[in-house]
This record gives structure tokens, sequence and C-alpha cells, in this order.
């Protein structure tokens, strides 16, 4: 598809057969239901978010009272920084490593394996599964007194004692980026593995054939055709990472002592836990912003890759 | 492609220092060069293989073992006792049935409501050329950024001063919020691959335009209206937070549902969750199945190329 199509171009029919709405009106029309869903489940909740950081108001009663900017105070002067540290930890370990992995299965996959259809098929199962249930799954692996990974380490000695992996601060973290690194690896994985199979088997030969290694290949070749792709992929994961939720909240629940809270739980506990609705949107107020800039930056990068 | 000035080909006798030589050393390091990139792709499909379907092979082994030989330390990783009761124990949970047919109904309302809506959004992104619609379609698309976690916090509000908590309508349409703009984007992709020409002509036979969406478009693209359905069914099946939160014990879905069934506050049946996790997970192995086709395509077409 193209962008640069002129302002009118698939017209159907003119002004025949009952069309009384011009082609704009029409196409308009067609996305009322949708904008009005829109409008009501997304937008207008996230504008009264924002709106009610600036009040003091309680999940279970009635009536809120203006605080002016104490919510917003409570926070910078508070966690915010360390919730905004821990936040990106998680996002960066999370988008990183399982890119890494990712890409190179996906460089493994593509240098013609004889099984390489049904091994992408098998890769992607972590990805597939509910992401609760790839929470209960590692929930149970890192488990303090029977988890197979305390099990497997004392076994070869690497360990000489069980490990309460989510439950220490110092573990805990690497514990949730683990996790959800096994969750979201396929997925880049495929993402690149399509962008790869872009890159011409001859330009390989060809440069293989001029005395390149396999290290320049990988950047003289390789890297040029999948950087659009693997740009974009890691800006994705990195905006969901960054909002992240149930991966956390089922393993940790931002504990222990806070050491794996993010802005999702931290938002999250304080208004079903805390009750404190004031407070929580105001973090959430900053923490919009924040993403806000990311996604701008997603649709910059988008936009410049072609039409929108 | 088009440069005017064309370099002249080098002459046909220009000295061509050991050719065959050279060529053979290129030959044999290509070869080398190959069984080197075999190794190291195998090395590596190995070793993520060991990261990637180990913890898989351990859900299995939880999921068909008997609550003794879970609690034992250290496990045994090649299992000698295999049960299906924990199986058996789901199906006679009435309490799981139950969030599993609310899982079901809330799943499948929201894909269908994500379809039809998403349907004439994304016919009108597709075929239509007016002022606002670039700016739509990125408010479409950067809708399904925003935190879920505040999304949530104010839709309880919303849903609880209009008494729609514990409903299937609040979870149906707490769904939405997701499954919508992931579909707006994939009909749209599928709406660009139906020829202008089609409609063209269409119209030229008298149809008018709803009539050339329903009968004509609708059914060209049906394959991956379903496919937007099964990814919006799939999305709402997995959703853990809204459902979570929305909901209580009449209408919560599976996932939260496992939770509040299995994770006890000292005690935690393993064996029994790992069961009721394969279970929940296989409807949407299923759906996969069916997508691969759809898989990349579908996710480039939301997200990557738009």
């Amino acid at each position: 598809m193209s962008t640069a199509a002129p302002p009118q171009k698939a017209p159907p029919p003119r002004e025949r057969s009952g069309g009384r709405l011009s082609n704009g009106a029409f196409a308009l029309l067609l996305t009322a239901p949708g904008l009005a869903l829109f409008a009501a489940i997304i937008f207008y909740p996230l504008l009264s978010a924002l709106f009610t950081g600036f009040f003091k108001q309680d999940l279970r009663l009635p009536g809120r009272e203006f605080a002016g900017l104490d919510n917003f105070t409570y926070w910078l002067d508070g966690d915010f920084l360390t919730i905004l540290e821990q936040t990106l930890i998680f996002t960066v370990g999370a988008t990183l490593v399982p890119f890494v992995i990712g890409f190179a299965l996906a460089l493994a996959l593509n240098t013609g394996l004889k099984a390489s259809g049904f091994l992408r098929g098998l890769f992607l199962f972590p990805w597939v599964i509910p992401g609760v249930v790839v929470s209960f799954l590692w929930m149970w692996i890192f488990n303090a007194n029977y988890g197979v990974l305390n099990g497997v380490l004392m076994e070869t000695g690497i360990i000489d004692e069980s490990v309460a992996w989510l439950g220490r601060p110092g573990t805990a973290m690497l514990a949730v980026i683990v996790t959800k690194t096994w969750a979201s690896f396929p997925w880049m994985m495929v993402m690149l593995l399509a962008g790869l199979q872009t890159v011409p088997k001859e330009l390989h030969e060809a440069a293989s054939m001029d005395g390149a290694g396999s290290v320049r290949r990988f950047f003289a070749v390789t890297w040029p055709q999948v950087r659009g792709v693997a740009s974009i992929v890691l800006l994705l994961e990195f905006i969901w990472n960054f909002q992240h939720f149930d991966t956390i909240y089922v393993l940790t629940g931002g504990g222990p002592a806070g050491t794996t809270e993010t802005f999702a739980t931290a938002v999250y506990q304080t208004a079903f836990k805390g009750f404190d609705i004031g407070r929580a949107t105001a973090l959430g107020g900053l923490w919009m912003l924040l993403l806000l800039l990311l996604v701008a930056a997603y649709l910059r990068i988008t936009e410049r890759k072609g039409d929108a | 492609m088009t440069s005017t000035t064309s370099t002249p080909l080098p002459a046909v006798d220009r000295p061509q220092p050991s050719a065959t030589r050279g060529e053979r050393g290129a030959r044999r390091r290509i070869r080398k060069d190959l069984l080197r990139s075999r190794i190291a792709a195998w090395s590596a499909v190995v070793v993520i293989g060991a990261f990637g379907l180990l913890p898989v092979y351990w859900l299995l082994v939880t999921a068909l073992s008997t609550p003794e030989s879970t609690f034992q330390f250290p496990p045994k990783l090649i299992p000698t006792d295999l049960t299906l009761s924990n199986f058996t124990a789901l199906a006679e949970n009435d309490q799981l049935i139950k969030y599993m047919i609310n899982s079901l109904v809330v799943a499948s309302i929201t894909a269908v409501l994500s379809v039809v809506v998403a349907t004439y959004m994304g016919y009108s992104f597709s075929k239509f050329r007016y002022r606002g619609r670039r700016s739509l379609m990125h408010l479409v698309l950067a809708s399904q950024m925003f935190p879920q976690a505040l999304l949530l916090v104010t839709l309880y509000t919303v849903f609880s001063s209009f008494g729609m908590l514990n409903t299937y309508s609040a979870l149906v349409l707490s769904f939405t919020t997701f499954t919508m703009p992931l579909c707006v984007w994939m009909l749209k992709g599928i709406f660009d691959t139906i020829p202008d020409a089609l409609l063209e002509a269409a119209a030229i036979d008298g149809a008018s335009r709803w009539r050339t969406l329903h009968s004509i478009v609708a059914p060209l693209a049906a394959p991956g209206m379903i496919a937007a359905g099964l990814f919006a069914f799939v999305r709402g099946w997995n959703d853990f937070i809204f459902a979570l939160t929305l909901a209580d014990k009449e209408k919560q879905t599976l996932p939260p549902g496992l939770v509040s069934t299995y994770i006890g506050e000292f005690q935690t049946a393993w064996p029994q969750l790992m069961a009721a996790s394969l279970v929940v997970s296989v409807p949407v192995i299923v759906a996969f199945m069916f997508l691969q086709r759809y898989l990349v395509g579908g996710m480039t077409a939301g997200s990557v190329k738009s």
C-alpha cells in the first residue's frame, strides 16, 4: 500500500444508489461506533484519571476534595525515583535479554537448518501460553522449598542451600526479568526471522566470496537489512514492558521490600490496596507522561518507515 | 536505479592472477564457513532450546505428578509415578467450570464486538481518504499503548458509578480497550489487499456503499476477520488484571480464578495448578495453530509496517 495516495483513492459510487452522504461523511460514519467506544472506555477514563490526580479521593467512598499538587509532591518527594529506576531496570532487562536470545535464534534458524520450520513452531510455545500460566510456572520453578531450580543447582553443587529467588531483594528482579524473557523471546525471534528472510542469500555468498568473515558479514550484510525491524521490535517491547503488570504482580506483587515495584504495580497497589485513587492517578499521570514520549518516538519511527 | 552515466565494463582481457587457485580457496572458505555456521546454529538452538523448553517439560511433569512426589526435595527430574488425577479433579470442580464458562462467554463476546466495530473502522481507514484520517489512525495505534493499570483504576470508578462491577459487560468493555486497536489495524491491513477496482466495479453495477461493504468486501475479508477475532478471543481469554479487579467470584474468568482457587497463603497446590494451567492454555494453543499463517503478517500489519 502507499501513502502517497491522492485524497480520493477509491471513490466508491458518487451519489448513486441511496448514497446521500459524501464519501468523507460516509467514511466518518463507519468510524463512529469505534470512536464512541474508544471515547467511552479509553479516552474519557484516561482524561478523568489525569484530573483525579489533583484530588484527595478514597476508592471506597463517594466524593472528593481538591488537593492541589499534594498527590504529586507525595511521589516526587518520596519513591518516584526508586520506582522509575526499578521500572527502567525491568524494562531494559526484559527488552534486551529476549532480543539477544531471539536474534541469536533467528540467525540460527535462518541458516537453513532442515528442521527450522518445526523448530520455529516449537519455540513459539512459551509465547503462546497465557501470561498468567507463565507466571505460575516460573513461580513454581523458583519456589524456595521445592523448586526445580534450587534442586538442580544443589545437585550440581553450584549452591549449598536453597535460595528464595523471589523472596530476596537481590534476586527478585532478576527472577522477574528471566520470566518475562522466557515469555517474549519467541516473539522477537518470529519478527526478526521475518526480517532476516528478506535478506537475499546471494548477498551473503557474494560477501563470503570476497573474503568477509562471519562477523564482518553480519555487520555489513545482515544488520542493515534487519535494522528497521529490530528498532521497531525493540521500541515496541520497551513500551510494553514499561507498562507491564501481570508477571511482576503474580510473581512478587512488587516485593520483597518494594524491590520489584514498578509504575504498574505501584499504581495498582495504591488504588486497590491503599484505596487512595488520588495518589494512584497522580503517579499514573507522571507515568503516562513518560510513556507518551515513548509512543511519540514510536510513531515517528513507524512514520519514517513508510506510510500510515 | 536510474543512473545517468553507466560505468564502462572492465576490459575483458584484464589480468586475473591465479584465478583457479583463488577460486578454489574461496570455495573452500565458503564450505568451512558453512560448516562453522551450522555448528554455531545448532549450538544456539540447543542452548536456547533448553531454556525455552525445559520449563514446559516441568509444567507437564508437575501436572502429572502426585502431591507426595511434588513436595519432595530435590525433585525427581525423571518422574516414575505419573497420574491423571489432577486433571480429573479439575472436571469435578464446579467453581473452576464456572470460571471457564465465564471466560468463554466474555472472550467470545469481546471477539465479536471487536471485529464488528473494527471492520467498519478498518474499512474506513483503508478505502477512503479524508481529513483527520491519519490522526484517527494514530490515536487508535497509540491507545494500544496507554498504561493498562492506570486505565483500570478509572474504569473501576466508572463501572462502579454505573453499578456495572461484576458484570459481563464490564469485562467485555474493558477487554475491548486492548483488543479493538489490534483488530482495527489487522483489518485495515486486510482491506488494503482488496483491490479498489473491485469496489469501483460494484459501484458501476449499482451497488450502494453499504451493500458493497457487506456483500462483496466482507465475504472476501472473512478469513482475516476470523483471524482478528481469534486474536481478540485469545487476548480476552488471557487477560488477568482486568478480570481480577472488575469481577468477583461470580463473574471472574479463569486466569484470576486460578489464583483464588490454588494459590493459598501458606501452601499452593502445585500439581493441580499446573494441570489447570495446561487446560487454560489449550484453547490458546489451538487458536494459534490456526493462526500460524496470520501470525507474522498480522503482527507486522498491526504494529510494524502500519
